[in-house]
């Protein structure tokens, strides 16, 4: 899927990750993430590996799986990655492409410098964070 | 006629046509010449070279030479050192850009890159049917049909290094009155003028520096702030030649740079306005130039393949692509060159590998022919059985000196298969995200990386029989030579894993 | 005796959580924070109620419980009761009190505000959170 310049800007804007940002700061968004594209079946976080990033997905779906079996599934506008990057800790878990995958990007060392710019990004992520962790104690329980 | 007889590659079915003769056509076609493909190669340029005819403006290359390095010339490892020649297997043939360079920089002029890229072309008997255009596509049962101005070419596989190459300039309004990069004009032009350049990238910095001498003010502006290579340990990063405008903007010489989207452009009296809306909240700007040129990159020009299905993405329009640069969905289309930089692979801590240039692309080329002559062809690759004990130094060695794994960390591996039946045998280069993630007999590989506080250490990657890779990342040296007491000893006790692994 | 505001302050900016953020939000939320006290056996928060701030122990030891089951024991330092701040949800778990037990409570629209106004408290805040995430993974795991 290739969108152009205001396209992107458009999508970017329709995330709820992305939702509360001003025209100017989705432009700005555009050009500090990466777009990038994964084949079906291929893993974007390892379980077990250093220097990962964050993701957040334009197109496509991804499974995620611990010890290989699977435990949650993520589409277009959820994220991913930000745990390891933030603990400064190699991923539990894997995120496989379960099919052709777009991505936006952004480098691990990067993202705590991206979020203090964006806080209403910050605040966002933080929702679906803790809305996560509620969800991982009910797995629990 | 006589001159049209004397082309090489009428048209006509072929197992493979390669189109392009820049560096990626060109290494491309040497490759499956050494594995006995027979293939066409179409060019619509004159001669080889590809962007290196006219890029980089300012004429001389970002990507070093070292003539005096620490590796002999005639050896592989010398590679490392130079960035700039394509690979051949033979000694004669490696390293031809160092025959060529004048000795006033370690960088060499796009006059003596281009030679390098036509001298390899002669030397190596690597020919081109140029002035023949590739106008479309489409497939006639098991085939792929190239439309050209010289006729149709039907094969079984193309391989397209055609370059990220066509000038691409946002949908913003007003970019349409403003050239883009590949229209600068001779630099006196600019002599007593207000510049204002669009980016941030080293093609924006390439201009800035080379306009310093005569613009009266330069104002770069972009969205996302500058960044250097050396800061972020990255060629992703505005290389050192380019700083000096970074220094004068700092100095207060004249060099403004902003992180600012640009909101329009619009004609003036004497040149233009430009308005810009100010990254850190500042609101808008309005900045007052007599030129403006837009450094905001290139797109793929794949011309009809998205019809043939093959679908694209991001700014560049580049294809999505199997680890293996094939089409994602179109098998049996390849990509070679630049174009491979849309195969992100590992990218840790951020960094990406360097596909988007030659001394990265043209070990993808390798790693891609092999890959297609064995997929496609069954030409089975060369494994040669690795004794035991010979493991641990072969890789630590490959990580030590293995040219692919320096250019392309975290990208490229050393692998060897761990099969204590048949023995061990040596699976030779391959992309490093399809070794960790495809699952198989045991098997060990071995890559450089590079960490977020600029550390160069091997990373190895076991994986044991059906599971998949487990990483661990051996220490650096400081001198770069990975053959350390410590290394050898931790190597070999997770290889008695891995294969104890394997037995069980 | 009641705790100054220069104390409460001297006491959130102890903690992990609030940790570089701004002279300003330490401040606020100081001037926000009032002191509760809870005996032995007392409820702090009950599971099923809905929220209505952040709670963060000074002294003494609480237990996390989810029905009978505890789930896991706070001291000093640690805080709980943001989850209901950020989702407006139930509260998941009660937490009880197992010595006398001396908590800054930070209602939830205090909170917001300076979250929404403060990236590094924001920042600190996910921070905490994903290591509960992880921390939950591992026990599950294991």
């Amino acid at each position: 899927m290739a969108l152009s310049r205001q396209q992107l800007v458009d999508t970017i804007g329709g995330l709820s990750l992305f939702a509360d940002l001003t025209p100017t700061q989705l432009e700005q968004v555009a050009h500090r993430l990466a777009e990038e594209s994964y084949p079906a079946g291929q893993r974007i976080l390892r379980q077990g590996f250093t220097g990962t990033g964050f993701y957040v997905i334009l197109e496509g779906e991804v499974a995620i799986r611990i010890d290989g079996e699977e435990r949650a599934r993520l589409g277009k506008g959820d994220f991913f990655g930000e745990m390891s990057v933030l603990l400064g800790e190699p991923p539990v878990a894997d995120v496989v492409a379960l099919r052709q995958l777009h991505v936006l990007h952004l480098g691990g060392p990067e993202l705590e410098g991206f979020l203090r710019e964006h806080p209403a990004v910050m605040l966002r992520m933080l929702r679906t964070v803790a809305l996560r962790l509620r969800n991982a104690s009910r797995w629990r329980s | 006629m006589a001159e049209l007889a004397d082309r090489p590659f009428p048209p006509g079915d072929y197992p493979v046509v390669v189109v392009g003769s820049g560096p990626g056509g060109l290494q491309a076609s040497y490759f499956l010449r050494r594995l006995g493909i027979a293939h066409a190669v179409i060019s619509a340029d004159e001669r080889p070279g590809g962007m290196f005819r006219r890029f980089p403006f300012f004429q001389r290359l970002l990507s070093w030479t070292k003539p005096y390095a620490p590796a002999p010339r005639d050896d592989r490892w010398y590679e490392w050192y130079d960035w700039n020649s394509l690979l051949a297997d033979e000694p004669q043939n490696r390293s031809i850009m160092a025959e060529l360079m004048d000795g006033s920089s370690s960088f060499p002029s796009r006059p003596e890159m281009e030679l390098n890229l036509s001298t390899f072309a002669h030397r190596t008997g690597v020919s081109v049917r140029y002035g023949c255009t590739w106008r479309g596509t489409r497939r006639d049962e098991d085939r792929f049909v190239l439309e050209t101005t010289d006729g149709d070419y039907r094969c079984q596989v193309a391989i397209f290094a055609v370059g990220v190459a066509q000038p691409w300039k946002p949908e913003t309004p007003g970019f349409e009155h403003v050239p883009h990069y590949a229209e600068t004009r001779d630099a006196a032009e600019y002599a007593g003028r207000k510049l204002f350049i669009v980016g941030k990238e080293n093609s924006a910095f390439e201009l800035a520096t080379g306009l310093l001498p005569w613009a009266q003010r330069i104002v770069l502006a972009s969205p996302r702030p500058a960044k250097l290579s050396v800061n972020l340990h990255s060629l992703a990063g505005v290389r050192a030649r380019y700083i000096q405008p970074v220094e004068d903007e700092v100095l207060g010489g004249g060099v403004f740079i902003i992180n600012a989207s640009i909101d329009r452009i619009d004609r003036s009296a004497g040149g233009y306005r430009v308005r810009c809306l100010r990254s850190d909240g500042g609101g808008e700007l309005n900045v007052d130039a007599d030129e403006v040129i837009a450094a905001t990159g290139w797109t793929c020009p794949l011309n009809d393949l998205s019809e043939l299905g093959v679908s694209v993405f991001g700014r560049s329009l580049l294809p999505s692509m199997t680890n293996y640069w094939q089409s994602a969905s179109v098998p049996g289309i390849y990509f070679a060159g630049t174009i491979g930089q849309g195969v992100a692979g590992m990218k840790k801590y951020g960094m990406p590998a360097n596909s988007g240039a030659v001394h990265g692309a043209r070990y993808n080329a390798r790693v891609m022919v092999e890959h297609l002559a064995e997929t496609h062809f069954g030409v089975a690759r060369h494994q040669p059985v690795v004794e035991p004990e010979r493991i641990v130094e072969m890789l630590l060695q490959a990580a030590t000196r293995s040219p692919e794994l320096w250019n392309q960390k975290s990208y490229l591996c050393r692998a060897v298969a761990l099969d204590p039946s048949s023995g061990s045998r040596d699976l030779g280069v391959m992309p490093l995200a399809d070794f960790v993630d495809r699952e198989g007999v045991a098997a060990v590989a071995i890559a450089v990386e590079t960490d977020d506080s600029g550390d160069i250490h091997p990373a190895v990657y076991v994986r044991p029989a059906n599971r998949p890779a487990v990483e661990t990342l051996l220490e650096s040296d400081p001198l770069h030579d990975f053959r350390t007491p410590a290394n050898r000893a931790q190597m070999a006790s997770l290889l008695k894993e891995a294969t104890s692994g394997a037995i069980r | 005796m009641p705790i100054t505001s220069q104390q409460k302050s001297e006491a959130l900016s102890r903690l992990p959580l609030f940790a570089g953020i701004s002279e300003e939000s330490l401040r606020r939320l100081s001037e926000a924070a009032g002191e509760q006290e809870f005996g032995p056996g007392e409820f702090i928060v009950r599971q099923g109620q809905l929220g209505s701030g952040l709670y963060v122990i000074l002294e003494g030891e609480a237990s996390v419980l989810r029905g009978s089951t505890e789930l896991a024991r706070l001291g000093p330092g640690e805080f709980f009761g943001e989850m209901a701040v950020l989702d407006q949800q139930p509260r998941m778990a009660s937490v009880r009190a197992e010595s006398q037990t001396r908590c800054l409570a930070i209602a939830s629209w205090d909170l917001l505000r300076q979250l929404e106004e403060d990236s590094a408290l924001a920042l600190n805040l996910i921070h905490g959170l994903v290591a509960r995430i992880r921390a939950f993974g591992e026990s599950h795991r294991h």
